[in-house]
């Protein structure tokens, strides 16, 4: 048999374990293993080379995402002309090496290897959780061991108790073989190192902190080392209860902007665990404790399955069959539609929902309804995103993928948290820190990145909330000033009048960090050291959040690190950018899909006519050419008696949008509040009818996330409600006079593609052939676009704009003298609808206010008492938590819990451009409670 | 106390100000405003404001009388 032409590269299958990671060289060598010559990168393990021939090696201690180890001493092989039996994790292929990987020798030392361990391991396969799916067990099939000389009496481990204190896995450390997988992999994959091996020789074993229950530790519960566990001694409480799946589901997480790949694993219509796709694009194959763990909330009791409606919000709700629920929303909206017009009606997209769902809601509300009152909840969030970006560079979209930060050399985390809200990115940029990236933090708080393990920010610019814009502009006179611009890059690939402009404006003395110290409360030198790290680095790149963006400036400071960036020449190749983390897993995607009032999928302009033409002519209807309504306008015209109906879809406004008790007498005096969700939130208390949703468990379409990669959502489990979302929409545009007849998901996202120029190449048996694809996807781009603006921005000239700094009017007074700023935190997700019906509210049972030692000293308040927080807007209650992550004058709290009513304080003020709620400076006061819940 | 009226209009009075005070370059800031408006604002949102400079003109800023008399 001819060897040689049995390895085909184009064959090799990259989602098996090939035991150690990919080199990265383009230095092809060539070695023979078993006679079989194959070409690999140089510094390719001979343990990997073998795999990519089909010669698995027996192993233990290795596996393809952590980096070899040399442990188990089961992987041995022979190399012709060296000594000995070298483990093949660790020796790297040389060229002309010969390898042999099946030898009697080699047969006889991996079978006493493997004696060894099953000596000192529970023998109790068949009621074991991991029975059929266990390396350790496999490994001994694999080397054909039949017998354990040794017995099972003298010393071992047998008799360890299990560690059950996580709620989602148990740590059995009778099963546990010590090879420094889980540990390897809380250290390398996940960047937290909360585990180590804990004493010597044979009493070594793998210790969470300092020896702590796992749940006291500093574990995050991302499940990586579960992940890399090869035998029971982490194992999903899951897999325990309901037995080892039998079938597998390809798709992709509903919670942040990240977008994992992750295969649902299931027996029958049950899942039983979510496993990060080693193929996914945004994480391969690494999660976090909400993706890995906390979908138990699509099967919770609290979710509604029927349609509910009522004749008045004071009414019982009354079960209906979707028939009846549809015909009910359509006669109320028509008639609102005959008696007060077209623009008494309007919706709002969610961005938890799919790109095909979204498309479907503003297609009903513009074809249907026949209005642009079409809005989006990523308004609250990353709306002056869209707006700054597409004025700069002339794309509503951050500029990289999620790898890119792998060759950035400076790292600036502005107004973002990534460790806990988008942390499979933060865990990818740690690694980067820790291979000697720089790090700026321009944060009020401390968040994890500035010192946690390993990780210590050169600069953290500890800026008071509201002074984002006036940081910025500072850094950027310190680059225009000190020589750091890249005047080449400018001067090809930028608008010169802009620029000119620009410069004019950045150099004044009045932007200089001195000038600017008093407001931002950041040291001038502090600054500058920042400014020179960031601009000389060499690949200098931003990241931010709604830090950035949720200010009455947010829009102003996009813009603002848009100018750093080009200023720098920080555009256009791996390693730099400009990167919105987007809060949800679809804030991109229901961007793009026309869910602003102003704009037809792809960010197209309402008014341009020929675009409207288009859609005119595609979707058979006449469209207006004036904007609709955001948000705010249409709670604003409830309120005045204008605006009458809403169909809102997967969003609790109620509770996640600013100044609630605004948004509570808007939606009571609508006629008509339609609200499409897995529960009934808190909106739904003012709703007339309820259309019960699907969770993305059910739904099947796609997801775009903060990197543009459109991920395909598929349906691992049959719908609990009868109707997908999308269907359930087109039925009630039908009932208003507007039949949208698609039979399947790919028909919508069909004609997205023959719309929109961005996504004219995209389609479902692309995606499903590529896995996913960044947009634009076209014919110039077949398999999508990694890198934007490379050659030149997409509005041809980067746009450099003047970015004044403007204070908010949200000041600090006597009244109300500390600024409050919220967040997230790990475990829990924005309002909290799922991550509350998890597990995950062991982390987090309620939200806390942090408060600097000195205000709640001032205040007479200590640790865990109940205070007031009362602002212009409101007050509401909650317990307080001193903390010095934040500089005295400043508080911090979360709204993932609809009791603690953050949003009742949080004020209506906004950006100037987008209208996205100020969420991040509130002027408060504290004072201790004696009641505990307003 | 505010009417539901003035809650609307003083949201408009304070957003157009507000575009008035931030529009980033500073070159022909009425002409930027109205380009603004023009892109983002419905067509009752503007003739709402119309309304409010003409019965109050003193709330809103010169730029802003400036922006409205080219839309």
């Amino acid at each position: 048999m001819n060897m040689v032409q049995q390895f085909d590269p184009a064959q090799v299958d990259f989602s098996q374990d090939l035991g150690t990671p990919r080199a990265e060289s383009d230095v092809m060598i060539t070695v023979h293993i078993d006679g079989m010559p194959v070409s690999v990168p140089e510094g390719t393990s001979v343990m990997r080379a073998a795999a990519m021939v089909g010669a698995n090696i027996p192993k233990l201690c290795a596996t393809d995402n952590l980096n070899a180890f040399g442990s188990c001493r089961l992987c041995l092989v022979e190399i012709e002309g060296r000594p000995g039996t070298p483990a093949s994790c660790t020796t790297p292929c040389a060229e002309g090496m010969s390898v042999h990987t099946q030898t009697s020798r080699l047969d006889k030392l991996r079978k006493g290897v493997m004696e060894l361990y099953i000596s000192d391991h529970p023998l109790d396969c068949l009621t074991c959780p991991a029975n059929g799916d266990c390396e350790l067990q496999d490994m001994a099939g694999a080397v054909g061991l039949r017998d354990v000389r040794y017995g099972m009496e003298g010393e071992n481990h047998l008799e360890r108790s299990k560690d059950e204190s996580n709620p989602y896995f148990t740590f059995d450390s009778s099963k546990c073989i010590v090879c420094s997988r889980c540990v390897r992999a809380c250290s390398e994959v996940q960047g937290t190192f909360a585990l180590t091996i804990a004493g010597r020789g044979f009493g070594s074993q793998v210790s969470p902190s300092e020896q702590q229950p796992f749940l006291d530790s500093e574990c995050v519960s991302c499940g990586a080392c579960v992940q890399a566990c090869p035998t029971a001694t982490l194992q999903e409480k899951s897999v325990i209860d309901l037995g080892v799946p039998s079938r597998k589901v390809k798709t992709t997480c509903a919670y942040c902007g990240v977008g994992c790949s992750f295969t649902a694993e299931l027996r029958g219509d049950e899942v039983v665990r979510m496993v990060p796709d080693k193929q996914g694009g945004a994480n391969e194959g690494h999660s976090c404790v909400k993706g890995r763990f906390a979908w138990g909330y699509a099967q919770h009791q609290d979710r509604v399955t029927t349609p509910l409606i009522r004749d008045s919000i004071e009414d019982e709700w009354r079960p209906v069959e979707w028939d009846e629920a549809i015909s009910f929303a359509a006669d109320r909206l028509n008639a609102i539609k005959s008696q007060h017009g077209v623009d008494a009606i309007g919706g709002i997209t969610s961005s938890r929902c799919t790109n095909e769902e979204v498309y479907v809601v503003q297609k009903m509300v513009r074809a249907a309804f026949g209005t642009n009152n079409i809005d989006t909840c990523a308004r609250v969030c990353h709306s002056p995103t869209g707006y700054g970006l597409k004025q700069t560079f002339g794309t509503s979209a951050g500029t990289q993928d999620f790898a890119s930060v792998e060759q950035s050399d400076a790292i600036m985390v502005i107004g973002a948290n990534p460790t806990d809200a988008h942390p499979v990115f933060g865990s990818r940029m740690k690694r980067r820190l820790r291979q000697g990236a720089d790090l700026i933090v321009i944060d009020p708080r401390s968040i994890d990145l500035v010192r946690s393990p390993h990780i210590q920010a050169e600069h953290h610019l500890q800026l008071m909330p509201g002074t984002n814009v006036a940081v910025l502009n500072a850094i950027s006179h310190v680059v225009a000033t000190e020589g750091l611009m890249d005047d080449d890059f400018v001067y090809e690939r930028c608008n010169k009048t802009s620029f000119k402009a620009w410069l004019d404006f950045i150099s004044l003395p009045e932007n200089s960090p001195e000038a600017l110290a008093d407001i931002t409360g950041v040291d001038a030198e502090t600054l500058r050291a920042a400014a020179r790290a960031y601009a000389t680095a060499g690949n200098g790149a931003i990241y931010y959040g709604l830090g950035v963006t949720e200010h009455s400036q947010g829009s102003t400071m996009v813009m603002a690190m848009a100018n750093l960036a080009m200023a720098t020449g920080n555009i256009g190749r791996l390693g730099v950018g400009v990167n919105p983390l987007r809060g949800q897993n679809n804030v991109q995607g229901s961007c793009d899909m026309g869910s602003f009032p102003h704009e037809f999928v792809g960010y197209r302009h309402v008014s341009d006519d020929a675009v409207r033409e288009q859609f005119s002519s595609v979707w058979g209807v006449t469209l207006r050419e004036d904007p609709g309504m955001r948000i705010p306008n249409m709670l604003d015209s409830a309120v005045s008696g204008e605006f009458k109906g809403i169909y809102i879809q997967g969003e609790d406004i109620a509770q996640s949008d600013p100044n609630t008790n605004h948004v509570a007498e808007a939606l009571r005096s609508m006629d008509c509040v339609i609200v499409q969700d897995l529960f009934l939130n808190e909106t739904s208390h003012f709703a007339h009818v309820f259309l019960p949703g699907t969770s993305f468990l059910e739904k099947d379409g796609t997801f775009t996330n903060a990197e543009r990669r459109i991920n395909r959502v598929r349906p691992v489990m049959t719908s609990r409600t009868g109707l997908s979302e999308w269907e359930a929409t087109c039925a009630l545009s039908e009932a208003m006079g507007y039949p949208m007849p698609y039979e399947r998901g790919s028909e919508i996202m069909d004609e997205i593609a023959e719309l929109t120029p961005t996504f004219a190449g995209v389609s479902f048996d692309l995606l499903d052939k590529l896995g996913s694809v960044q947009w634009p996807c076209n014919e110039q781009a077949p398999t999508g676009t990694p890198i934007m603006h490379k050659d030149a921005f997409v509005r041809g000239e980067g746009q450099f704009m003047t970015t004044p700094y403007v204070p908010t009017d949200e000041r600090s007074t006597r009244k109300f003298p500390l600024l409050l700023t919220t967040g997230r935190i790990l475990s829990q997700y924005n309002v909290g609808a799922q991550t509350r019906r998890t597990d995950n509210v062991v982390w987090h049972a309620e939200d806390v206010l942090d408060i600097h030692e000195a205000d709640a000293e001032a205040r007479g308040v200590k640790d865990g008492d109940w205070i007031e927080i009362a602002s212009r807007a409101g007050q509401t209650r909650m317990r307080a938590r001193i903390s010095d992550d934040i500089p005295a004058g400043v508080v911090y709290t979360t709204f993932h819990h609809p009791v603690s009513g953050t949003n009742v304080i949080t004020t209506d003020n906004s950006d100037w451009a987008t209208n996205c709620p100020e969420y991040k400076v509130t002027a408060v006061e504290i004072r201790p409670s004696s009641e505990q819940r307003a | 106390m505010s009417t539901p009226g003035d809650y609307k209009q003083q949201h408009l009075i304070k957003m157009a100000n507000q575009i008035a005070h931030s529009i980033p370059t500073r070159d022909d800031i009425p002409g930027q405003i109205s380009a603004h408006m023009r892109q983002f604002w419905t067509t009752e949102m503007l003739k709402t404001l119309r309304e409010i400079a003409a019965e109050t003109p003193d709330i809103l800023s010169e730029d802003v009388h400036s922006a409205l008399q080219s839309l």
